[in-house]
């Protein structure tokens, strides 16, 4: 609300210049240039002056149309004309709002010509809204039918591929926008802010969709918008019923956009006809008659009374009494627009603030200049390494090369701040998903989140949501337990999850906590034993009995619901965390509840390694998988008949995998007791990695070796190392499965030599 | 578009106006070859290549190209000759085809590079029927130049997605 009240002057500049910047068919900027309108008309320096108020407000139904595909002809011409009638808008404005006959006389011709017809007593009236509403009608009216009856056309993706390309990504955003502020209503049942957020994405899809002929989307966000209007209106008041319609609507909307994105990669077959008559039904039904108390019960308090008794009851009576017409339809939006008016002063100016400027940037230049930059930072280090100059030493340049450094590196890191994205878009999908949940469950679950405004890799949005939705959903099912087992116990009937992300170290740190009945180890450990994970005799804290739930084979187990309610797809979760070289754990109170913890790495393009040689290639091992290194004494060393040498640490018996072997290389040794033995751990795997030496650790950028070698086992990637060569990551799953292989075909190619 | 993306096209025989153009010539052994001078993106230097494990011999691993990491292979290998040491002659060329992946670069060792050609429909047969090699499919056709003969390759075909067909079963 720190915005400062524009001026009419400001207003009309603002949208002189947009008008400058529309090319037919370019819905985005028409949409900027349709919010700047309404905003002006918003603005109560704006509504003192009557005249320009109404033309504006005839501008903004012109614009209207055009966005929702009414005036078919949205030409050069018509916005000429629109210019036009901007520029003697700002003469009227000069004037102070006198009407001056020749000016509205222009300005209604032109209306006239681009297909809105009024006359210049519409914009003199003070009850100007009816007059150019049933103007607006008449032109209006006819389009109709057609509307309905195209209904089954199929959109011309041909030849509007761009545009709804840009409709999809966009649907897309709004959607999103659309459910997190519906779940923010539910606890801010009185906020006309939020109702207009979420009113006005609803608005767009309807008149883009429109536009683009998308029938249906088009038809089931009017039908839900009409709904919200009334909530706008007062006429009827925001409840969990209004709130479940308008997910499912967004729901809906969701999956008929999706289809279309569909039909955009895979060709016209796809399209899919979505029956919505259903929904609207609904949508309708709770319109007219569904105000009484008979909706689902609100999982949330009573939804506390949203406007004052005399306001609601004259609404629902109303609401009661109207018919579905058209006609009527279009009074109501009429008066939309006008209750819209009265209050969004607050709500415009509420729109823009805590928003910081932004770009939309192509990822590929992005990628690129993170290429290039991390290019500089080598070349620097080259140069500044190089023998000849060093030997100058020369204190100035020494300082340059200081410079030079702190520059680069600056410019590195501000290069990958810019794939950051706040954690927040992730974290508010779980609003829905908590309250899905615990509505199917019947139970209470209040969803608090910390940190949303953590950034993370863009890159790994899309992947940590998997494991996040799993974690959730089993603290939801498993971990809180029913409001009546809760108050058996002693706890509150409300359950809590906490959802908090933070950065440690190097590190992101996600963390889920529910205050339910926590695991139970001895239960776990029963289990283990008769899957065969762990032996009677071995003695394992509750920690680590807690994390075997993590393990492959256990937690596929079908009774361990029943038994212990946890541990349903953990295995999978730290599969999805492991590829995003992160870790999870758990730690559990039993009764108190469970605390997941994951940690991810700061972003993808970067990692921490120790870079190892072998021979004369160097390879980068990644850190996370590494535990630790030695130099193998020989006594420890054993050989496997048929199955290789093994190495004994602390107990344990780790098979050894010799890089040289599997990567075919000249070693510089090859006796294990002369090599270093990196011990690795992958997928619940340990195995000692044989290497010739350890050269250091290092932060590494990860390269695509190019589809031409993405799938060659072992490893993962290269990446440039200091000297301008190129050195390969391992990828340790990848290398541990190779070397099983190599090993069991080693040893049938020596029992065939053996026999031959 | 080049010709011969399919078997059948050299079959039904590809008229030698289509491969018209200008070639970038270098030397692999005895014999002269061609490439398309459009699917050439730069040439450089032999720089330190890091070799692959689990790839074909003839690719002789990874190079660094100014940020981007490019696989290189020697043709001598893929064209079963005798591989030679490198001289100072000896040369990258690199190729930019476009794969179901996207624009791939891939750096090709060759002998020597020579010069950019410009080969006329007359100057150039279709390829000569040898029986049945297999090395066939990578020639477009035989260029005569001054009374030498330039063998014009189908880069597409020598390390395309063929070739990463074959290696991706390794």
């Amino acid at each position: 609300m720190a915005e400062v009240e524009m001026t009419s002057f400001e207003h009309m500049e603002a949208i002189a210049l947009k008008i400058m910047m529309v090319d037919p068919g370019n819905l985005s900027v028409i949409g900027e240039l349709f919010e700047l309108i309404e905003k002006m008309v918003a603005n109560p320096s704006v509504r003192e002056l009557n005249v320009l108020w109404n033309m504006g407000k005839a501008l903004g139904r012109v614009l209207e149309k055009i966005i929702i595909g009414d005036l078919a002809d949205d030409s050069v011409e018509n916005f000429e004309l629109l210019a036009d009638c901007i520029s003697l808008m700002q003469e009227i404005d000069r004037l102070k709002g006198v009407a001056d006959d020749k000016i509205l006389g222009k300005f209604c011709d032109n209306m006239t010509s681009i297909g809105l017809q009024m006359n210049k007593n519409d914009l003199t009236g003070q009850d100007e809204g009816r007059a150019a509403g049933e103007a607006a009608k008449e032109v209006k009216q006819p389009e109709k039918p057609t509307g309905q009856g195209a209904e089954a056309a199929i959109p011309d993706f041909v030849q509007d591929i761009d545009l709804i390309n840009g409709f999809v990504d966009e649907a897309f955003e709004h959607l999103e926008a659309i459910e997190v502020n519906v779940l923010a209503l539910e606890h801010n049942p009185d906020d006309p802010d939020l109702i207009n957020n979420i009113f006005r994405p609803f608005h767009t899809i309807k008149g883009v969709s429109g536009f683009l002929n998308l029938k249906s989307i088009n038809k089931l966000a009017h039908t839900t918008e009409n709904l919200l209007d009334d909530v706008r209106n007062g006429v009827r008041k925001m409840d969990s019923e209004v709130i479940d319609i308008v997910l499912n609507g967004g729901d809906f909307l969701k999956s008929m956009v999706e289809n279309v994105k569909d039909v955009l990669n895979r060709g016209p077959e796809y399209y899919k006809e979505f029956d919505i008559s259903e929904f609207v039904a609904q949508v309708q039904l709770v319109q007219t008659g569904g105000a009484a108390p008979s909706g689902p019960e609100p999982i949330v308090e009573p939804v506390e009374q949203p406007l004052s008794e005399q306001e609601v009851e004259p609404g629902t009576a109303e609401e009661a009494k109207k018919p579905a017409s058209p006609a009527e339809e279009e009074k109501e939006a009429q008066k939309a627009t006008q209750a819209k008016a009265d209050q969004a002063p607050k709500g415009g100016i509420a729109r823009n603030t805590g928003s910081v400027a932004s770009i939309k940037v192509n990822v590929d230049k992005l990628d690129g200049l993170v290429n290039a930059v991390g290019e500089l930072v080598i070349m620097q280090s080259l140069i500044s390494q190089n023998p000849l100059i060093k030997s100058l030493n020369n204190p100035k340049l020494v300082r340059d090369f200081g410079q030079l450094s702190r520059i680069t590196s600056e410019l590195q890191k501000t290069a990958m701040a810019m794939r950051m994205v706040p954690i927040r878009q992730t974290f508010q999908k779980m609003i829905r998903l908590v309250r899905d949940l615990s509505k199917k469950s019947g139970k209470e679950v209040d969803l608090i989140m910390i940190g949303e405004e953590t950034e993370i890799d863009r890159n790994m949005v899309e992947s940590i949501y998997d494991p996040l939705v799993h974690m959730i959903r089993n603290s939801v099912d498993h971990g809180v337990q029913t409001p009546k087992e809760r108050e058996k116990v002693g706890k509150s009937g409300k359950g809590t999850v906490y959802l908090r992300a933070y950065q440690k170290g190097g590190n992101i740190v996600i963390e889920i906590e529910d205050d339910g009945q926590g695991l139970d180890s001895k239960k776990i450990r029963k289990k283990a034993i008769s899957r065969g994970l762990i032996k009677e005799s071995d003695h394992l804290s509750d920690y680590e009995l807690n994390n075997l739930i993590f393990t492959a084979g256990f937690s596929t187990a079908d009774k361990i619901t029943e038994v212990s309610g946890r541990g349903v797809g953990m295995d999978v979760v730290k599969k999805n965390v492991e590829k995003l070289r992160g870790k999870v754990e758990i730690v559990s109170q039993p009764g108190k509840g469970s605390l997941f913890i994951i940690r991810l790495p700061l972003t993808l393009a970067i990692i921490d390694g120790i870079i190892v040689r072998v021979g004369k290639e160097r390879f980068i091992i990644p850190t996370t998988g590494i535990q630790e290194s030695i130099r193998p004494e020989k006594k420890n060393l054993n050989t496997v008949y048929g199955k290789g040498e093994t190495l004994l640490i602390r107990n344990k018996l780790l098979p050894i995998i010799k890089l040289y072997e599997i990567f075919s290389l000249e070693p510089t040794t090859t006796e294990v007791s002369d090599g270093i033995a990196v011990v690795v751990e992958s997928e619940g795997r340990e195995r000692a990695l044989m290497v010739d030496e350890l050269l250091g650790k290092q932060e590494v950028v990860i390269k695509s070796l190019g589809g031409y070698m993405a799938n060659i086992s072992g490893v993962a990637g290269g990446t440039i190392l200091g000297d301008g060569r190129v050195g390969l990551i391992l990828d340790l799953p990848g290398l541990i499965s190779a070397n099983d292989t190599i090993a069991e075909s080693v040893k049938k190619k020596s029992d065939e030599v053996v026999e031959k | 578009m080049s010709a011969g993306d399919d078997k059948r096209d050299q079959k039904a025989g590809v008229t030698t106006s289509e491969l018209e153009g200008k070639y970038l010539t270098f030397a692999l052994g005895k014999e002269e070859y061609g490439i398309g001078i459009l699917k050439v993106r730069e040439i450089i230097g032999v720089l330190e290549i890091t070799s692959v494990p689990h790839t074909p011999e003839y690719i002789k691993g990874v190079i660094n190209l100014r940020g981007r990491v490019i696989p290189v292979l020697e043709l001598r290998i893929k064209f079963d000759m005798e591989p030679q040491e490198y001289t100072e002659r000896t040369c990258i060329i690199v190729v930019e085809l476009v794969g179901e992946s996207g624009t791939i670069q891939v750096g090709m060792l060759v002998d020597s590079v020579s010069e950019v050609l410009n080969i006329s429909a007359e100057e150039i047969e279709p390829p000569p029927a040898f029986g049945t090699s297999t090395d066939l499919e990578y020639i477009l056709g035989m260029g005569k130049v001054k009374g030498k003969v330039k063998i014009l390759l189908n880069v597409d075909r020598v390390i395309g997605e063929g070739a990463l067909k074959q290696l991706e079963k390794l």
